[in-house]
């Protein structure tokens, strides 16, 4: 099972990374879906999160979530799966968004809400920077319970 | 058509970024102090490699996302350049935070291993030890009581001469010969040691105290009901072929237990998922026997050879005591053990416990016979497991 899910797994890897032709090696606009930049970046993102399923399950294999400082610590690390989630998809959107009209000059622009991938684009906007403060929050919340009394429960 | 205004997010995204800024400067003080509290602790380097990680990643990303809306909003194409610096740098620190937490993934798994390893080993040498001062107990009392048998025979028959001539004597002496008392005294002391020998045997008897009337059909069913779940987790089959008579004799049920489930256990390490464990006993001529066979990898001949040389072990944290206390177990019950094995094709040990084992001269429960005095005491050298492989 789990050598059929690496397997696939490498299979969609391969195909996301080959399948556009000039996806290579283009680093002309970073900022634009398609270039080796936004793949890295991109796929940086699911192994962040990836990586913090696995201190989650972690912390519940080795049955250290009976200490408040490590049920803080999975907490921040739930929200922090959440938030490169929601950066993989808003990433995709910002990048891939054609012809983004932007109204006003200054601090007074603003966003032209012409479709749907409009809207992804703002609101995927704001939780990229909501979503980090209470995960960040929790991760020194739990670092103090852990300071303070590390088997505290 | 709905305009909605970027400065709020603009506003927001600062806010954020400086008020994670802050917390992760905050958090690595924090993982600092953990550290210093207990530098060795794998937990508390983890977190603090992280925090160091988290706090690279939150001026990187505040910085990349100001550059991006400053070029996408603001229309500063020249600052291409240092957002993709700054954007591939980004990109590390998250494959950073990854590689540190799957390594810590990693790394606690073969702690946790270790720590098992370690437990598992210190539970072992805990067994080991017990085991080694029952035997010592044994080895003590056998040796007591051997001792005491060997006196007894030994002052018997120079005491029954004395016993006898005095009581002659008595008899051929007239009652008003002075020597007659001197007879007198010399038969009462001859018959006040007889006592004391007498005691002396009941003495030696004690050392049956730790063994008593058992079936091994019983001790076997039990230790297979203990180490069934160990069977079962792996799935090896276990197939008992237990004798349908009973097979009783003087046997310390512990120890016996001892050494089998060692044995199976043994077996079940060497045995693949699918394989199977035969635990078979049966009544052979004087004998119980006992079989533990495996259908697991075998040893070669020279390891075979050294199974019960002590400390000798291929097991990774074996001690090499194991099977030298389950020979020694065997020998205690004056059996034998026998151990045959190929490679790839399995194991297999034989016990034979005898079940007259109360009856040999040195242990027998009922006075010892007579013997002259030049006759030697029951020989140390007849234990039957010294010539068990």
């Amino acid at each position: 099972m789990r050598r059929q899910l690496s397997w696939i797994g490498s299979a969609v890897f391969v195909l996301v990374l080959l399948s556009p032709k000039y996806a290579l090696a283009q680093w002309v606009s970073w900022y634009q879906f398609g270039t080796e930049g936004s793949y890295v970046h991109e796929t940086a993102h699911l192994l962040f999160g990836l990586s913090m399923v696995f201190f989650i399950y972690e912390i519940f294999h080795a049955n250290l979530q009976k200490f408040r400082g490590f049920r803080l610590l999975a907490w921040a690390w739930a929200i922090l799966v959440f938030w490169n989630l929601d950066a993989f998809i808003g990433h995709w959107a910002d990048w891939t968004l054609d012809n983004p009209v932007i109204l006003g000059l200054g601090w007074g622009r603003r966003l032209l809400m012409y479709n749907f991938q409009t809207w992804l684009v703002y609101i995927t906007k704001i939780d990229h920077f909501i979503l980090l403060v209470p995960a960040f929050l929790l991760f020194y919340l739990g670092l103090k319970a852990l300071v303070g009394k590390p088997g505290a429960e | 058509m709905i305009t909605l205004p970027l400065a709020p997010l603009w506003i927001l995204e600062y806010l954020c970024s400086t008020i994670v800024l802050i917390l992760n400067v905050l958090s690595l003080r924090l993982s600092r102090r953990l550290v210093d509290r207990d530098p060795e602790n794998a937990l508390w380097l983890f977190l603090n490699w992280l925090a160091i990680a988290f706090l690279i990643f939150s001026v990187t990303h505040m910085i990349d996302h100001a550059l991006m809306d400053l070029i996408a909003y603001w229309n500063l194409p020249n600052l291409a350049l240092l957002q993709r610096i700054f954007g591939g740098f980004d990109s590390v620190v998250y494959v950073t935070i990854a590689a540190i937490t799957l390594f810590f993934h990693r790394i606690q798994r073969l702690y946790r291993r270790m720590e098992a390893d370690h437990h598992h080993l210190e539970e072992t040498s805990h067994e080991i030890l017990a085991l080694n001062r029952e035997m010592e107990a044994l080895v003590m009392e056998r040796t007591m009581s051997e001792m005491a048998l060997g006196m007894a025979h030994g002052i018997r028959n120079p005491l029954h001469v004395i016993g006898g001539f005095s009581h002659r004597l008595l008899r051929k002496t007239d009652e008003d010969d002075p020597s007659r008392a001197w007879a007198s005294a010399i038969a009462e002391e001859a018959r006040r040691i007889e006592q004391m020998v007498e005691r002396f045997e009941s003495l030696a008897q004690r050392k049956t105290s730790f063994f008593a009337q058992e079936d091994l059909n019983v001790i076997v069913r039990s230790t297979l009901d203990l180490l069934l779940p160990e069977l079962r987790a792996k799935s090896i089959a276990l197939v008992a072929d237990i004798c349908p008579t009973p097979l009783v004799g003087r046997y310390n049920k512990h120890l016996l237990k001892v050494a089998l489930a060692h044995l199976i256990r043994n077996a079940v390490e060497a045995t693949r998922p699918g394989g199977t464990v035969l635990v078979r006993t049966a009544e052979e001529h004087k004998f119980a026997l006992l079989v533990i066979q495996d259908t697991g990898r075998g040893m070669p001949q020279d390891v075979v050879e050294k199974v019960f040389v002590p400390f000798y072990t291929t097991k990774i944290g074996g001690t090499g005591l194991g099977m030298v206390f389950v020979r020694q177990i065997v020998d205690e019950h004056r059996g034998i053990i026998t151990l045959a094995s190929k490679v790839g094709r399995g194991t297999t040990v034989t016990i034979r416990l005898p079940h007259r084992f109360t009856d040999r001269p040195e242990v027998g429960e009922e006075s010892p016979p007579s013997t002259p005095p030049e006759t030697p005491v029951t020989p140390e050298t007849s234990k039957p497991g010294k010539n068990g492989d």
